[in-house]
C-alpha cells in the first residue's frame, strides 16, 4: 500500500524531467538526424564521407560513455544545466542513430519519383521537400518507434549528470529507506508504460498516414 | 550547392575548433566564489547517512550540514549540485563544481585528478556475509578465499586490489564491483557473492534491515586517507579556507556532535 501512497507519488515527481529530456532528445534529434540523412544522401561526396564517419563514430560508443564526453566537452564551452547538457547529448546521439533510419527510408523511395518531380519542372530542392521526404518519412514511423523507444529508455542515463529522472528519483528513495527492489521494480513499470504507449501511439499514427496501396 | 556544402561544413569545423580551444578565465575559484557569494557544491545524494534526499527533496545528511556549516563560516550561500558518484571528480576536475562532498576518500588516484581539504572522517569498514552463511574468519586476508562484492572506486575495492588480489591470495575474477552498495547487498542475498565490503554505516543499515539481515564477519579500518572535500587542482586559496574552517569544526566538536546525531561512530 506504502508502494501507492508514497513512492509512486515520489518517482513521478521525475517523470516531467523524464518525458522533457525524451522530448527534447528525440526531437532535436530528428531535426539533426533528418539534416544529416538529407546531407548524407544528396550532398555530395565529400560530405557524406565526413558524415558517415561521424555517424559510425557515434554509433560505435557505448551512450553512458558518450553522454559523459559530450557532457564534459559541452561544459567546457558553455555553461550548460545539467539538464540541457544531458539532454542535448542524448539528442546527438539519437541523431546518429535517425539519421540511419530516414537515410534508409530515403533510399527506399523509388527513384522514379524524384525522375517524375523532375520532369514536371520542379529544381531539387522542391522535390526533395516536397515529395521525397513525405514519402520517406512514412516509410520511417517503424523504425522510428523502436529509437523512440531506446531514447525513452536511455533518458535514464541523465542521472550520472545528476538530473533527477525517474531512475533518479527511485535511488533516492531506495537510499533512504533501504527498499532497492521495491523502488526499482515500480521504476521499471513505469518504463514498461511509457515504452509501451509510445509505440502504440506511433502504430496508430503510421496506420492513419499510411499511403494507400 | 557542393561548394556551398563544402563551405558550411568549413564553418561548423573552425567554430567547433576554435571554441574548444578559448581558454577559460584564470581567475582564483575562491575570488570568483567571494565574488558572487555562492559556492557550488557536487555531491551524490544516494548514500544514507551522509547525504541523501528527505521527502521534500532537500539534501540532508552528515556531509550536507558539514557543507552547510563551512559555508556559513566562510560567509557565502552553499548550492548543491547531485551527480552520479562516478562523475564527481570529473565534475571537480573540469570546474562545474567548486568543490565535492560525497563521504569520499581523498585517495592517491583520485590526487592526481584533483586536490583535497583535510579529512574530516575516517570511518570503520565492514564485511558482512549472508544470514545462513558459515563462513567466519577473525583475519581479514582470510577474505582471499571467497568470492567479494563492493562498490567500485571505493576505498574497499583499493583494499581488496593491494591486500589480496595483488599478493596472488585471491583470483581476480573473484572480486565483483557494483555502482552502488544495494546492488552489493542483492547479490550477497542471491548468493552471487560471499562476502560485502562496505562502509560501517551502510553495512549496520543491511544487518538490521529484516529484509536482508546480515551479519558481521569483520570490523577494522581500511582506509589510509579519510574522507575529504574534493576541489580543483591548484587553488591553494579555497583549501586554505576549507582546511581552516574544517580544523576548527573538529577542534570545537561541531563534527563529533554531527556523528553522534547520525549514529555514526
Amino acid at each position: 500500500m506504502e508502494v501507492l501512497t508514497v513512492l509512486v507519488p515520489y518517482i513521478l515527481r521525475g517523470l516531467s524531467i523524464t518525458l522533457e529530456v525524451t522530448a527534447v532528445a528525440l526531437g532535436l534529434g530528428l531535426f539533426f538526424g533528418s539534416i544529416l540523412a538529407i546531407l548524407r544522401v544528396y550532398g555530395g561526396d565529400l560530405l557524406s564521407r565526413v558524415l558517415t564517419l561521424f555517424v559510425t563514430l557515434l554509433r560505435a560508443l557505448p551512450h553512458i560513455l558518450l553522454l559523459l564526453i559530450i557532457y564534459f566537452i559541452i561544459a567546457r564551452v558553455v555553461n550548460l544545466s545539467a539538464f540541457w547538457a544531458g539532454s542535448l547529448s542524448l539528442a546527438i546521439i539519437s541523431s546518429a542513430y535517425q539519421s540511419e533510419i530516414i537515410r534508409g527510408a530515403i533510399q527506399s523511395v523509388p527513384g522514379g519519383q524524384m525522375m517524375a518531380a523532375r520532369s514536371i519542372g520542379m529544381n531539387r530542392i522542391k522535390a526533395i521537400w516536397h515529395v521525397i521526404i513525405p514519402q520517406a518519412f512514412r516509410y520511417a514511423i517503424p523504425p522510428w518507434s523502436n529509437e523512440a523507444a531506446i531514447v525513452i529508455k536511455d533518458s535514464s542515463l541523465v542521472y550520472v549528470l545528476g538530473v533527477p529522472e525517474i531512475l533518479r528519483q527511485a535511488q533516492y528513495y531506495s537510499a533512504r529507506t533501504y527498499q532497492p527492489l521495491t523502488a526499482y521494480v515500480t521504476v521499471a513499470a513505469i518504463y514498461f508504460l511509457l515504452t509501451f504507449i509510445t509505440n502504440r501511439g506511433l502504430d496508430l499514427l503510421e496506420r492513419h498516414i499510411r499511403i494507400p496501396t | 550547392m557542393k561548394k556551398l556544402m563544402k563551405v558550411v561544413l568549413m564553418v561548423i569545423v573552425l567554430t567547433v575548433l576554435v571554441s574548444a580551444c578559448s581558454p577559460k578565465a584564470p581567475a582564483s575559484r575562491w575570488d570568483a566564489i567571494k565574488e558572487t557569494g555562492k559556492i557550488v557544491v557536487g555531491t551524490s545524494a544516494d548514500y544514507e547517512p551522509w547525504e541523501y534526499k528527505d521527502e521534500d527533496d532537500n539534501f540532508v545528511g552528515i556531509d550536507m550540514e558539514i557543507m552547510r556549516e563551512i559555508g556559513k563560516r566562510m560567509g557565502v550561500e552553499v548550492e548543491f549540485q547531485d551527480l552520479g558518484f562516478d562523475a564527481l571528480v570529473t565534475a571537480v576536475q573540469e570546474g562545474k563544481v567548486d568543490a565535492a562532498i560525497a563521504a569520499m576518500a581523498s585517495t592517491a588516484e583520485r590526487r592526481e585528478t584533483v586536490d583535497f581539504s583535510v579529512m574530516y572522517y575516517a570511518g570503520d569498514n565492514i564485511m558482512l556475509k549472508a544470514s545462513d552463511s558459515d563462513i567466519a574468519f577473525t583475519d581479514p586476508l582470510e577474505a582471499a578465499s571467497y568470492k567479494i562484492g563492493t562498490q567500485s572506486g571505493t576505498i574497499m575495492q583499493y583494499w581488496v586490489e593491494n591486500n589480496l588480489i595483488d599478493p596472488g591470495l585471491m583470483a581476480k575474477e573473484n572480486m565483483s564491483l557494483y555502482e552502488r552498495n544495494e546492488q552489493v547487498a542483492l547479490d550477497l542475498q542471491a548468493g552471487r557473492i560471499d562476502i560485502a565490503v562496505m562502509d560501517l554505516e551502510p553495512g549496520k543499515q543491511f544487518m538490521s534491515d529484516p529484509a536482508f539481515g546480515f551479519m558481521e564477519l569483520w570490523r577494522g579500518v581500511m582506509e589510509t586517507e579519510g574522507q575529504s572535500i574534493a576541489i580543483m587542482q591548484g587553488e591553494a586559496a579555497l583549501k586554505a579556507e576549507l582546511d581552516k574552517h574544517i580544523t576548527d569544526m573538529l577542534n570545537e566538536g561541531f563534527m563529533d556532535a554531527l556523528f553522534t546525531e547520525y549514529g555514526v561512530e
